[in-house]
């Protein structure tokens, strides 16, 4: 082991992935899903049909262990012929893309919001909290549905209203670390000897981050995927004919009767990938409660 | 007491600037955004000219600041608008070429109206995930390593990663269309709000058990409590007495910042997908059909309750452990 | 066309909820139905009343339904496939042709309204020339002078305003008669008064209660009071049929059709509409400004398909006006699929297999008409295989209606649009020409000479026969060669209703008469 590997597996985030990975739940959670993303991936890259190719004449054909079924469907076909299991790994990719990319965004603007917050102090940090604050009484839902459901929604738009709902979380738990931080002994120090801000922020402050936060954030993946989902099923989430777990659930409520599956399928990859993201998030809560002793932030 | 007056009244004014500010937010990007409510209203055979003329008559044309400024003087005497939309009957007056003779709906009364409704769900809702949860969270909390702790962790995952609108179809596709026990869509007596009630429900408890099994389980380990067994208190009357209360204080603090928007949100959502006609649907197809007084309203209304919500949680709190600071 | 409330998990909760109701016992099972009096008809409609009772005031179908029972026209038009053009007078008793600009009407005798005022000549007189005001309507070709002859005979009169009063002999069906009184004091848009078979009682909430009209000149209805609902959900109204909440109940999705139609005490009635459902190109912007490209659309589509994602609510056909309009019938021209035909088409405009092609938008509703997203998705990807780069919007009814128009200024928004055009006459000038002549181009912004003469020649010609033939011969292959819209097919009405009610006749455009409709 290199030491820079040996001196990260030491580090705080080091010994925090350590205790989560001791964890069973959390091991076969990960590969779980790990393999239902390389499903996602490489099937619809292997198929000779794409979850978008229409087939009027094989619409409503019920998954292979039901009577009707073919082997060419596995999971059956949606209400044009397509296929349900090719549509749903699309639609599990999509929303993984727009959980994470939208965690990454409440992330990276909680920690500048948390880490000017924290580290100025005064004026600035009461100014910035109490913009948090109000954030936090805001119904998310409300304005959600507004700003998609006046403007025209675009992957982009569905992206930037879930970083607006969510960056508040980012920002307390940053400020509150970057608190203890700087009241260290050793920051004070490094402060005195003219260590400027940004490298004070980096080197003393960004490595403690992360275990008050990565839990947070892959349990927040797991909510942003239901926002998505929640989007597309009212119809103003990522349009079709792009696969999205809303907008093909809001099609198969037409369909209950008939075809069951339209609705059932998808639930159950959204529900898959959800539930291995929830274990792995609360596997690495209890991870951190381990490492950091307690449970306050 | 004047503490607890200056308390309430600092809460109040950060209050009254929030929802404002929500208000003001809302109020303009409804107005920046293409798509012209007057058209809607109007029809598309009318012409440009009575459009305008519609326009001018409702202020549309003013400058922001001014509408708004009218909007809130209007507030303040308790008026939200008139729906662009609904007329007084409930009939929509959309499409119609008619400036105003079919008297269009109040905001006020159109909400009110909803409001028994989301009640009733919110309050189902909530009764069936106490009911629930107490039981499981209080006993998971006492045995966070026996089979019920782990059974409660393995429920409280389903739960939380059971897509609200996917669990609703769920329940209507079995519960409602393959044995026909519930009805689901709409709403024609109380049966209608078992279905979205469950839903809510399911969503609130994942979050409920959990908070209350580690609030339990870490009130256990104090020192007062280890303390209490010792000096011989029966378990029961140490559960009883002060374990629940300490984790009360926990539990109120997530009623309010986090069960009080999870609550709306999914009441929403839960509204639109079983067609349930309360503040959730209203405001959907407002939204859809561009009637910005309701959305204002519904917006304006909704972040006041949630700010009212969170300083009643705070002073509840602080009555509860009278040790908190004001 | 108007702003409906999202209705959805349409069809296949309607079904849930029929388990539902079949199977609901203890204790929560909706109590009392509505108590239903032998000789009350309740129709369910999915779309709301205005409020506004002037008939001129809104372009609502729902509302146009609801005039059918109260008001009475100067004739009926069945518009039945095997002869669209039949008339059978009401209020009327003749027409006649005087010239090319003055139509005669002569009148029924002993008619009156419900309010007991006679209907006279001065009645049509007032109405016509209220309703054909510019401005007022888009639905008539201009204003129209009325001199009245006698009591019961008027003349039309259409000399000074450019355009020839036989425009009329159709659109008399479709023109509800207001009393003149009514006209005058505005009483108009407070309390709807007709000489139709049911008289307005009073609104109630979202119902419309109306009784039948003693007077009625056909004979009293046999029903006795009529009730016109609002239930915007398509699945609510057909809970409602089956729990006997309502006896008659419209706009079904193709799979509530299929299961009704397998139920007792239900019976399901399908009518070819009048309304055609288009494709509409942007023809006044690039790219469909072309009009190979126009084609190699056209060509690229399979009807076929679209006609079986409909089931029961489609019918397929190849003219640009439904067959039960005047001049309907199927165009032989009329572009069909042909996937190589529309590639040598694009490469010809200049862009071999689509490459070069900006984005482009096609934008349909949801909501409101059966399947436009699902046959919306379909035409997307059938476009997409010829190496067309479209993107669908489907937007909800409001938004999508604000933006299917060519606005005043400036261009309208999408490259490619899907709109109905239903309307209850014959008449084929009410899509021919709102659609096509360059004078209005509502949509498509197409402007064309030849066109727009071919138009005006058809309207100018008095008699039927050869009115006919300038349609068929002079404007639908011309259209068919120029392609402003493609039409996909015309939409089927379902209505489901109570299986011993009986003698019901169904309009084409949605209208039902009850007059003489009973339960037995």
């Amino acid at each position: 082991m290199s030491g820079l590997s040996s001196q990260f597996w030491h580090s705080v985030n080091g010994r925090m992935l350590r205790a989560a990975w001791a964890r069973p739940q959390f091991k076969v959670a990960l590969v779980f899903l790990i393999a239902l993303i390389a499903l996602a991936v490489l099937l619809p890259m292997l198929s000779s049909v794409s979850a978008t190719t229409i087939s009027v004449r094989d619409r409503f054909a019920p998954p292979v262990l039901w009577e009707g079924g073919t082997a060419s469907h596995l999971f059956g076909t949606d209400q044009l012929g397509r296929d349900l299991l090719l549509r749903s790994l699309i639609g599990l990719r999509n929303a993984l893309v727009i959980g994470v990319v939208s965690v990454f965004g409440m992330f990276v603007l909680g920690a500048l919001i948390g880490i000017i917050s924290g580290y100025r102090g005064g004026i600035v940090d009461t100014v910035l909290m109490r913009i948090t604050d109000a954030q936090m009484s805001i119904p998310v839902i409300i304005l959600a549905i507004t700003i998609l459901g006046v403007s025209r929604p675009t992957p982009f738009s569905v992206i930037l209203v879930l970083i607006l709902a969510g960056w508040p979380t980012y920002a307390r738990v940053i400020r509150s670390v970057t608190l203890t931080e700087s009241r260290k002994e050793f920051v004070r120090a490094a402060k005195i000897i003219g260590a400027g801000p940004l490298r004070i922020m980096f080197r003393h402050i960004a490595p403690n981050i992360l275990p008050p936060v990565a839990f947070i954030a892959v349990l927040d993946v797991a909510r942003m995927m239901i926002f998505e989902a929640i989007f597309g099923f009212i119809g103003i989430g990522i349009q079709p004919p792009v696969p999205t777990f809303g907008n093909i659930l809001a099609d198969g409520t037409k369909y209950l009767i008939n075809a069951w599956w339209i609705t059932v399928v998808p639930g159950l990859f959204l529900f898959a990938a959800l539930i291995s993201l929830n274990l792995i998030g609360s596997a690495l809560e209890s991870a951190r409660n381990d490492v950091l002793g307690g449970r306050n932030q | 007491m004047a503490f607890v007056l200056t308390f309430l009244l600092r809460r109040l004014s950060q209050g009254i600037v929030i929802v404002l500010l929500v208000g003001f937010v809302i109020f303009s990007l409804l107005r920046i955004v293409p798509g012209d409510p007057v058209r809607i209203m109007v029809g598309p055979m009318a012409t440009e000219e009575q459009v305008e003329q519609i326009a001018e008559e409702l202020g549309l044309r003013d400058p922001l600041p001014v509408q708004f400024g009218r909007y809130l003087s209007d507030l303040a005497r308790g008026d939200l608008g008139n729906s662009f939309i609904k007329a007084t009957s409930g009939a929509s007056v959309a499409g119609g070429r008619d400036d105003g003779s079919a008297a269009r709906a109040q905001v006020l009364d159109l909400i009110v109206a909803a409001i028994p409704f989301s009640a009733l769900l919110a309050g189902l809702g909530v009764l069936l995930a106490l009911i629930f949860s107490i039981p499981l969270g209080i006993a998971a909390g006492l045995y966070p390593n026996g089979w019920i702790g782990r059974a409660t962790f393995a429920i409280s995952s389903v739960f939380v990663s059971l897509p609200n609108i996917w669990l609703g179809i769920l329940l209507i596709l079995i519960i409602s269309v393959q044995l026909g026990w519930l009805p689901a869509i709409g709403y024609k007596g109380v049966a209608y709000a078992v279905l979205p009630a469950i839903v809510l429900a399911v969503e609130l408890s994942a979050v409920i058990v959990r908070a209350l099994a580690s609030s339990v389980a870490a009130t256990m380990q104090e020192n007062f409590v280890q303390a209490g067994i010792v000096r011989g208190l029966t378990m029961r009357h140490m559960i009883t007495h002060h374990v629940l209360r300490n984790s009360a204080i926990p539990m109120l603090n997530l009623f309010g910042a986090q069960l009080g928007g999870l609550l709306l949100g999914s009441l929403f959502v839960v509204e639109y997908i079983f067609n349930y006609p309360g503040l959730g649907l209203l405001t959907v197809n407002a939204v859809f059909q561009r009637d910005f007084p309701v959305i204002q309203g519904v917006a304006i209304l909704t972040t006041a309750v949630l700010v009212l919500i969170n300083i009643l949680v705070d002073l509840i709190s602080a009555g509860i452990d009278r040790r908190l600071q004001y | 066309m108007s702003a409906t409330r999202r209705s959805f998990l349409k069809s296949g909760l309607a079904l849930g909820g029929i388990a539902a109701t079949s199977q609901l016992s203890a204790p929560f099972v909706r109590t009392a139905l509505a108590g239903q009096s032998s000789n009350s008809v309740i129709f369910a409609s999915g779309e709301p009343l205005t409020g506004n009772w002037d008939p001129t005031s809104h372009t609502i179908l729902g509302q146009i339904n609801f005039e059918g029972y109260v008001f009475g026209r100067l004739t009926k038009t069945p518009m039945r496939p095997e002869n669209p053009s039949e008339i059978q007078y009401e209020l009327a008793t003749g027409h006649k042709v005087i010239s090319e600009n003055i139509l005669e009407w002569t009148l029924r005798q002993g008619i009156t309204f419900h309010n007991g005022k006679p209907f006279k000549a001065e009645d049509v007189k007032a109405t016509f020339e209220y309703a054909s005001q510019p401005g007022k309507s888009a639905w008539y070709p201009g204003p129209v002078d009325v001199e009245i002859v006698d009591d019961y005979t008027v003349r039309l009169n259409t000399e000074n305003h450019g355009y020839p009063a036989t425009a009329y002999i159709l659109l008399a069906s479709f023109l509800p008669i207001m009393s003149a009184e009514d006209i005058a004091d505005g009483a108009i848009s407070q309390t709807p008064n007709g000489t139709g078979p049911f008289k307005f009682v009073e609104q109630r909430g979202d119902e419309t209660i109306m009784a039948a009209f003693d007077d009625f000149h056909e004979g009293r209805p046999i029903i006795d009071e009529f009730r016109f609902a609002y239930m915007g959900d398509a699945n609510t109204r057909v809970l409602a049929l089956l729990g006997g909440e309502a006896d008659i109940i419209e706009r079904l999705e193709p799979e509530q059709h299929d299961t009704l139609a397998e139920r007792d005490g239900v019976r399901v009635k399908r009518t070819v509409s009048t309304e055609n459902k288009y494709l509409h190109f942007r023809c006044n912007k690039a790219p469909f400004d072309d009009v190979r490209l126009r084609k190699a659309v056209c060509h690229a589509i399979d009807r076929d398909l679209i006609t079986e994602i409909l089931g029961a609510a489609g019918h397929a056909s190849s003219s640009y006006v439904s067959p039960v309009k005047l001049g309907g019938s199927d165009i032989a021209n009329y572009p069909t699929y042909d996937p190589e035909e529309s590639q040598r088409l694009l490469a010809e405009a200049g862009y071999p297999r689509g490459n070069g092609l900006p984005e482009l938008e096609y934008i349909t509703s949801t909501g409101f008409y059966p399947k436009t997203k699902e046959y919306g998705e379909l035409i997307t990807a059938l476009l997409q295989e010829q190496g067309f780069n479209v993107k669908l919007t489907v937007l909800e009814t409001a938004a999508w209606l604000e933006r299917i128009y060519q606005p005043e200024s400036g261009e309208a928004p999408g490259h490619l649009v899907d709109v109905g055009w239903a309307t209850g006459s014959p008449e084929p000038d009410l899509v021919l020409r709102p659609m096509w002549h360059s004078s209005q181009s509502l949509i498509t912004g197409f402007e064309d000479a030849e066109v727009d003469a071919a138009l005006d020649a058809q309207q100018a010609e008095g008699d039927p026969a050869a009115r006919l033939k300038l349609i068929e011969e002079g404007v639908m292959p011309k259209l068919a060669d120029k392609v402003p819209s493609l039409s996909l097919f015309t939409s089927v009405l379902i209505h489901g209703m109570q299986s011993n009610l009986e003698g019901a006749y169904f309009y084409p455009n949605g209208p039902i008469d009850l007059s003489k409709a009973s339960y037995t």
